[in-house]
């Protein structure tokens, strides 16, 4: 397989997953902030847009929030520009993709380019996308064979969700809305009603220990791991090779995520950053190995 | 205002919640008022569809006449403010304390029979008073575990009970539904308002009733019991059990084996501890009370009796709500409390009295009838709207049956804007639902509640099995009961909040084209459009 082609679906999976991560935490940010007013919306909208790495400058108001993450084309660490970075890496390979894919990618893309209705009812609007975004995993997930292109988009989209989990945590709402906070932090990662059937009470650390360490969760950032690691695994049957340091990235964070004892606060932080070191180390690692490895000769000026 | 012409003559108009007489909204609802002013008939009228797609969506339903239809939510929030609510909880957990005493009495020692507080005849004719419930001791003394005491607010806005629910009030998902649903479709209506946040409901809920269960039982297993996806609170039932991530049950999933509760399972039988049981008692248990019953649990009573499993609410508690002991109950307030009664009654005749029964009958046309032992607005007649018919009708069953009936005075009670036809706003009656929780410890009453509204124009009956609808209802947070520690976090410079260093690692993206590329490849010569020369045909793909 061409290593363009590979790059495009390695890219695909990362940027549908940030792009509906981020429409998913977006709206349920929004919705906190709307319905408790007990944060000022000033310190509320810093919050989030830290975690997104993004500027909180003038940003001072739910709707104005709303704004800066939907965002624009230009700018892929917005939704709009993460669904417009995932329809520019489908279009390379349209081929090989099947229509269907493409078209529910378009008509995300289109829906945001056009402009909704964001400003009004945010929340619905989310929706929409996130809809559309659901409908584009569906389709892949029924109709692609499950070959060597399939493992690159699965292993983009696992090492885009443990970032974004990450991230997630790092907005501490338990802390900001500590009566509702922990349960909006596993509704923006579709985890409420999986968290509730544990029996577990609502509160920061069994939150935040179930969002690292579940064993079935599938956002859960040991299931990431894991399933990071089979479709590194079956990258490899699919006869492709590199030095096993990719393998060895995300095999490592599996085991260290699956055989961790009793945490205790200090603990899951520190997984959760080890978890997203680990993600960028086996990001940068398959970029060495099968999409720019070291010596490739570069046109430039 | 056309509801005004439909007002009974010689009534006083109601109390409008946000508007007064001279049609200024009140100081503590201006700023709602001018947000709802500048949405406009038009912004209100798309809001409405944006709703209704979003409940549609969410199968948000109630079951109506075999049909699933969405519950209507007014888009209009209703406001009350710290003062009205300290008022409300207050007399709610009053009330609830004077209950709980009354039925521990009368399913025990009977010591207000004795004194003849209450007629011996009014109780135990009650169709809910169920002598099988005797004697069954609850391991934390609690039988109202959760309860539902409407109110209303007369003419003079003051707050009056109308009725109690102490079997299995429902509505309480669409409490915590419409305030998300709300803050979905209309988020700029909470900008001015600090509203006391709903969502812990189910956490509380599950909280009293593990507290209820057995004692020696360290983790007990709570489920809840429904009739199954045919009953029109099944959506309710399904919301609770998912938000306290319990099971959802049937009849048919349970058994009692040995006076204990046992799930069937695929891993085995496991033992249930607590039963927050969503059907009526009559269906209970097959054993002890209707044995035509496919939807109970045969044994069950017997097991609740050898304390071995919890049944929540308890079974006999419809006594208490029955409308022919609610006259009694500020005297039951005052008999077991000792206490004056915070939140009045509406005047009510007992019917089983001749001398008010006449009186009544002598004026039906300005009376509400209701049945005693019924709830759901079902067998209701409004006097003042009635047919010369209906009021026959009901005269001659009053009088073949008058311990079946009671009567109250028709009370004008408050209105509050609402969303009409094409997005205008209207006055339209409410009355409101707050929930109450009972841990054994502390009452706990859901801030707000549920508010229902009679949407046809000045109708008073707002179930919604006739045709109501529900608010929002919204409890503003002036800090005063707080114990949060947002202060704390809200001091901490923001910066600290976000302490990890990863999270300002920029996101990787994927290398950006070069622009030159980009304008090579769109320079290129398309092969398969561009007519080409030779023998290919033009047009043709080579």
């Amino acid at each position: 397989m061409l290593s363009r082609i590979a790059e495009s679906f390695f890219w695909l999976g990362r940027y549908v997953e940030r792009a509906e991560a981020t429409a998913r935490l977006l709206a349920e940010h929004h919705q906190l902030l709307v319905e408790d007013r007990s944060v000022p919306d000033a310190i509320g909208c810093r919050a989030l847009l830290e975690a997104l790495s993004m500027s909180a400058e003038g940003v001072e108001s739910p709707v104005e929030l709303v704004r800066v993450v939907v965002g624009h084309e230009a700018d892929p660490s917005t939704i709009a520009g993460a669904v417009s970075a995932a329809r520019t890496n489908a279009r390379a390979i349209r081929d090989s993709l099947s229509q269907d894919t493409f078209e529910a990618l378009n008509s995300a893309h289109l829906a945001l380019s056009r402009g909704m209705a964001f400003t009004a009812s945010p929340g619905v609007a989310l929706h929409r996308v996130l809809e559309r975004l659901l409908v584009v995993n569906g389709i892949v997930d029924w109709t692609m064979p499950r070959d060597e292109a399939y493992h690159f988009m699965v292993l983009g989209r696992e090492l885009e969700r443990i970032d974004m989990v990450g991230r997630l945590m790092a907005i501490r709402h338990d802390q900001l809305w500590p009566s509702s906070g922990p349960a909006a932090t596993l509704r923006a990662a579709a985890a409420l009603s999986p968290f509730l059937r544990t029996g577990r009470p609502i509160a920061a650390l069994p939150v935040r220990t179930f969002l690292v360490l579940d064993p079935a969760f599938p956002r859960s950032m040991r299931v990431c791991a894991a399933d990071a690691e089979e479709a590194v695994r079956g990258l490899y049957r699919s006869g492709v090779s590199d030095s096993g340091q990719l393998l060895r990235e995300v095999g490592m964070l599996r085991s260290e995520l699956e055989y961790a004892s009793l945490p205790t606060p200090e603990d899951i932080e520190k997984f959760v950053g080890e978890a997203r070191s680990a993600a960028v180390r086996a990001g940068d690692e398959v970029y060495g190995a099968f999409f720019r490895p070291h010596g490739t000769i570069v046109w430039s000026h | 205002m056309d509801q005004l012409e439909l007002t009974p003559p010689g009534s006083v108009a109601p109390f409008d919640e946000m508007l007064l007489p001279d049609g200024l909204p009140r100081d503590t609802h201006a700023d709602m008022h001018r947000t709802l002013v500048s949405l406009g008939a038009d912004g209100l009228s798309e809001r409405a569809r944006q709703r209704d797609a979003y409940l549609d969506r969410h199968g948000i339903t109630f079951t109506l006449g075999e049909r699933e239809r969405p519950l209507p939510m007014d888009l209009v929030p209703r406001l009350l403010t710290p003062s009205e609510w300290q008022h409300i909880e207050a007399g709610v957990i009053q009330r609830l304390h004077a209950l709980e005493a009354f039925l521990a009495d009368i399913y025990g020692p009977g010591r207000v029979l004795d004194d003849g507080l209450i007629p011996r005849g009014l109780v135990t004719t009650s169709t809910h008073f169920h002598r099988e419930a005797w004697g069954i001791e609850t391991p934390n003394h609690v039988r109202i575990h959760v309860s539902g005491i409407d109110l209303i607010r007369d003419e003079a806005g003051e707050f009056r009970v109308l009725e109690d629910n102490l079997r299995n009030p429902s509505g309480v998902s669409y409490v915590l539904e419409n305030r998300r649903t709300l803050a979905h479709v209309l988020p700029e209506v909470f900008a001015h308002h600090r509203v006391r946040p709903v969502n812990d409901y189910p956490e509380r809920l599950l909280d009293a009733l593990r507290a209820a269960a057995p004692p020696a039982i360290r983790h007990p297993t709570v489920v809840v019991l429904t009739p199954g996806v045919h009953n029109s609170a099944h959506y309710e039932h399904a919301f609770l059990a998912r938000h306290m991530g319990i099971e959802l049950v049937e009849g048919r999933d349970l058994y009692c084996r040995d006076n204990t509760v046992w799930m069937r399972t695929t891993s085995g039988p496991e033992p249930v501890h607590v039963i927050y049981r969503r059907i009526d008692d009559d269906f209970l248990d097959p054993v002890h009370l209707r044995p035509d019953s496919v939807l109970g649990i045969p044994g069950v009573v017997n097991a609740a009796r050898a304390g071995r499993v919890t049944i929540a609410n308890a079974i006999g508690n419809g006594v208490a709500d029955d409308k022919a002991v609610y006259p009694y109950v500020p005297a039951l307030i005052k008999y077991y409390l000792d206490e004056e009664p915070i939140l009045p009654n509406v005047d009510t005749y007992d019917l089983s009295d001749p001398d008010q029964r006449e009186w009544v009958l002598g004026r039906l046309d300005r009376m509400v009838v209701k049945p005693s032992d019924a709830s759901g607005g079902y067998g209701l007649v409004m006097g003042p709207w009635a047919t010369d018919e209906q009021l026959h009708d009901v005269t001659a069953k009053v009088r073949a049956h008058p311990r079946g009936w009671i009567a109250q005075p028709v009370v004008t009670f408050s209105t509050c804007p609402t969303v009409v036809e094409d997005g205008r706003l209207a006055p339209r009656h409410v009355d409101l639902r707050p929930f109450a929780v009972n841990d054994g410890t502390n009452v706990y009453v859901l801030p707000g509640g549920l508010s229902r509204v009679a949407l046809p124009a000045g109708s008073l009956v707002v179930n919604s099995s006739q045709g109501g609808g529900s608010k929002d209802t919204w409890v503003i947070d002036d800090g005063s009961h707080e114990e949060r520690i947002t202060l704390a976090a809200q001091a901490a410079p923001a910066g600290s909040v976000v302490h990890d260093d990863e999270v300002l690692r920029p996101r990787r993206n994927s290398p950006p084209s070069h622009d030159d590329r980009i304008l090579q490849q769109e320079r290129q010569q398309q092969q398969g459009v561009q007519p080409s020369g030779g023998t290919a045909s033009p047009g043709q793909p080579c």
